[in-house]
């Protein structure tokens, strides 16, 4: 599933930042490749609530981890507590070296889930003052101000008071007050939530620009289709629990697909037809879609397949992130379109919490 | 914690509310302006002009004695003789302000306000009748007149009937009092005209007796009149008129002045929580300093609001004081107290106002957790009169170290007749001290915890348990 659309010479996402990028662009000081975070059994409720059970956890600095899970799984939870600004009930985690992330807020840039700004601030002052709450020198910050604005296209809008601006722009606004002291470890909670098309490739293409000059990036999202385009490692949260994590490419490698995608010439008369090794078959969203028979090969599945039926195209489809988060989850109780449709709408619905 | 994140945070917290134009308007210029209008009041109402009346009085003098010195009393001519004879005295009694700049203005423009109060010499005329004459009838005759519309200033208006009591200077026989007067007026009659007549009738009514007596008015007066100088107190450079109305009222205007800063500066630091709150900035503000430097910062920026506001109406105060030549009723040590004072008053509302702002999600919702933290307050304001008049009680003393109230009533007593020993003073500032510190810890724990609850809005139980939580 994408998302949109990749940037093709952009193949270094994982763990490691690109030597060939790092190069080229300044490196914020006292990078180092050790642990930016490090969680260790941590837990935390809030009331009989449990929010985050047993999470260990390691980001190595300058990472690009996607943090995903629905709704209510715990990710913003896990977030705010690597700010300090929540605090676990138990466990131990270090942030960029330090037992608590106040000791280093100035090195770290956020942009949470639940953003604003001072409505009646002019925009220039406004981010004069995050500037100067990240103990960015003042005569610099002007300047700095002025360059982002003009990198994300709001040009005039210093002297505009925030409320004046649309949602997007203060989305944007709000992404520089996190990125303008150049942090080493840049956190953001669900950065393309009401960013339009546009927008979001332009967010997308300033995480990876932040990403590359080596800057640690934890990005929060419930579209797992926006991590998967972007990160290679992929931490999956469920109900507070770490469900999984691991790189995409092995995720992919390890999550066998058990689905065959076609494109038929005649679709006519497809649902009744039995076809050697596939238990059934069905007009899904992009395709059709035909499911493979327990312990059949997928290779002979496939075969079978466009023996039996004239086809423009057929291939195994490749597992995306919500296949896997399906597949982990289907135990819990919930049905396999239940759970996708919730996964769709930001939700999931469990035997528990039904 | 940060000092330079606090500052920062502190700065633009006192920025963004007092370089504002509502603030400079609502709590600025609007009492400046009412202090420019004091007196402007004074020169409209003493450019106000009073009624003139004219018109006749009917006078039944049963004595036969009174009705004739009621006339001559009466008269406009004689009205404006005691009236100058009044103004000089006044002038005579009132201290030589020539070297005070603005005194000689001062000196017309009290003059005008004595014309004021007495209103323009009424023309008033008698009508002498018989002395069997029938009240009742003469009644009518002005009842009849109501409703002639006649003018004011018609020399030909009825005003009313003045009945002079038979035995109103000679007892009758077995009488162990003097008969008086009955006056009955028309509707709507000027107060002043009124005052006038009755003051005329019983001048008269009191010649006629010393008359009768054959006793000399003049030396009745003197032997009845005791010249007392006003009260003087013994200050430290010499002595000055006793004002014990300003002793009382000075006590409560300190206290007053210590609730305003405390309320004005708590209720914009709920207000500008409430709004980080609400915006959601909160986070982003989290994000760049703790929980409790923000907290901090924010305390601080808006105790310099308060501190400001208090400053500038205390200065007015003291500026009032100077005029009259009253500023050694202030001890300078009060106002180092007052100093304190509102730093730890402010220290334990404000920070309870920045717990209750973080706590809820809009205006509305902090009323009911702010209702108990206002009936704290009122106990000094419904006790200020008591606490003054006796500073010493045992309720004004025991209130005085029960925080959050302690600095207020603190204040009241030192600023009393009968001030606590330094000592009082002292510990009262330490147990508010430790108030201070416990309302800090107790808003730090709802502050780190209250920003980021939405929903319902908490209630006083759920603020403890948020306590435990954190």
């Amino acid at each position: 599933m994408e998302w949109f659309q990749s940037n093709p010479e952009d193949t270094n996402r994982g763990d490691q930042p690109g030597p060939a990028r790092l190069n080229s662009v300044p490196k914020p000081k006292g990078v180092s490749l050790t642990e930016a975070i490090s969680m260790t059994s941590v837990r935390k409720t809030f009331g009989k609530k449990v929010a985050v059970e047993g999470l260990d956890l390691t980001v190595n600095r300058g990472a690009l981890l996607g943090l995903i899970g629905p709704n209510g799984a715990g990710k913003t939870t896990s977030i705010r507590m690597i700010m300090s600004i929540l605090f676990p009930d138990s466990g131990e985690l270090s942030v960029l070296g330090k037992n608590s992330a106040i000791e280093s807020k100035d090195r770290i840039g956020y942009l949470p889930e639940e953003r604003g700004v001072y409505k009646k601030m002019k925009v220039g002052a406004f981010l004069r003052h995050m500037a100067a709450l990240k103990g960015v020198p003042s005569d610099g910050a002007a300047t700095k101000i002025n360059e982002w604005l003009l990198k994300v296209d709001l040009p005039d809008v210093a002297k505009k008071k925030c409320e004046e601006l649309s949602k997007g722009m203060q989305q944007k606004v709000q992404f520089i007050a996190a990125v303008l002291h150049e942090p080493e470890l840049l956190i953001l909670d669900e950065p393309f939530s009401g960013l339009d098309p546009v927008n979001m490739r332009l967010l997308r293409d300033l995480i990876r620009e932040q990403h590359e000059r080596g800057t640690t990036v934890i990005f929060s999202t419930h579209v797992m289709a926006q991590a998967q385009d972007i990160c290679d490692r992929i931490v999956m949260i469920h109900q507070g629990h770490k469900v999984l994590d691991d790189t995409i490419s092995d995720i992919r490698s390890r999550h066998e697909t058990r689905v065959i995608e076609f494109e038929p010439l005649d679709p006519s008369g497809l649902e009744s037809l039995s076809i050697d090794g596939v238990t059934g078959t069905r007009q899904g969203e992009r395709a059709w879609e035909a499911d493979i028979g327990d312990g059949i090969e997928p290779a002979r599945a496939l075969a079978s397949l466009a023996s039996a039926v004239p086809v423009n195209r057929a291939e195994l489809r490749r597992p995306t992130l919500e296949d896997v988060f399906i597949g982990i989850v289907t135990g819990d109780g919930a049905s396999e379109e239940e759970l996708r449709a919730a996964v769709r709408a930001g939700a999931v619905v469990t035997e528990e919490e039904e | 914690m940060n000092p330079t994140k606090i500052l920062r945070v502190a700065a633009r917290e006192f920025a963004s509310t007092a370089l504002t134009k509502g603030f400079l308007i609502g709590a600025l210029v609007v009492p400046a302006l009412i202090f420019a209008m004091i007196p402007l009041i004074g020169i409209l109402v003493n450019q106000a002009k009073p009624p003139t009346e004219q018109g006749e009085v009917i006078v039944i003098d049963r004595t036969g004695s009174v009705g004739g010195l009621f006339a001559d009393r009466i008269s406009p001519e004689a009205i404006a003789e005691r009236r100058m004879e009044l103004t000089e005295e006044l002038a005579e009694n009132i201290p030589d302000l020539s070297a005070v700049p603005g005194a000689a203005d001062a000196q017309e423009s009290m003059n005008a306000a004595l014309q004021q109060a007495l209103g323009e010499v009424p023309k008033i005329s008698v009508d002498q009748r018989a002395a069997d004459a029938d009240v009742e009838a003469i009644k009518e005759q002005v009842r009849t007149t109501l409703t002639d519309g006649v003018a004011r200033d018609d020399p030909d208006r009825l005003l009313g009937a003045l009945v002079i009591a038979e035995n109103a200077v000679m007892r009758g026989d077995g009488d162990e009092d003097f008969g008086g007067f009955e006056l009955f007026v028309r509707p709507k009659l000027d107060d002043r005209t009124v005052g006038e007549i009755r003051s005329a009738a019983r001048w008269a009514i009191l010649e006629a007796r010393f008359s009768a007596n054959n006793e000399d008015r003049e030396e009745l007066n003197r032997l009845t009149r005791v010249n007392a100088a006003d009260t003087q107190e013994i200050t430290e450079t010499g002595t000055r008129e006793a004002s014990f109305e300003l002793g009382i009222l000075l006590p409560g205007a300190f206290m007053i002045l210590l609730m305003m800063g405390v309320f004005t500066g708590g209720q914009y630091l709920l207000t500008t929580t409430i709004e980080e709150k609400s915006s959601r900035v909160v986070e982003i503000l989290l994000s760049a300093c703790s929980a409790m430097e923000l907290m901090t910062g924010k305390i601080l920026g808006q105790m310099a609001v308060g501190l400001l506001l208090t400053g500038v109406y205390s200065s007015v105060g003291i500026a009032a004081l100077a005029t009259f030549a009253l500023t050694d009723l202030i001890d300078p040590m009060a106002l180092v107290y007052m100093a304190i004072f509102f730093i730890l008053s402010y220290a334990m509302f404000g920070s309870l106002m920045a717990a209750i702002g973080s706590a809820v999600n809009e205006l509305r919702e902090a009323q009911s957790l702010m209702g108990p933290v206002m009936l704290l307050t009122m106990i000094p304001y419904m006790l200020f009169l008591p606490i003054s008049r006796d500073p010493s009680a045992t309720y004004s003393v025991v209130l005085s170290y029960i925080p959050p109230i302690s600095p207020f009533v603190m204040m009241l007593r030192v600023t009393s007749s009968e001030p606590p020993a330094t000592w009082e003073v002292l510990l009262s500032i330490a147990v508010s001290g430790a108030g201070a510190l416990f309302c800090l810890w107790f808003a730090a724990k709802v502050f780190r915890v209250g920003l980021l609850m939405f929903g319902k809005p908490p209630n006083f139980a759920t603020l403890v348990k948020w306590v435990r939580m954190a």
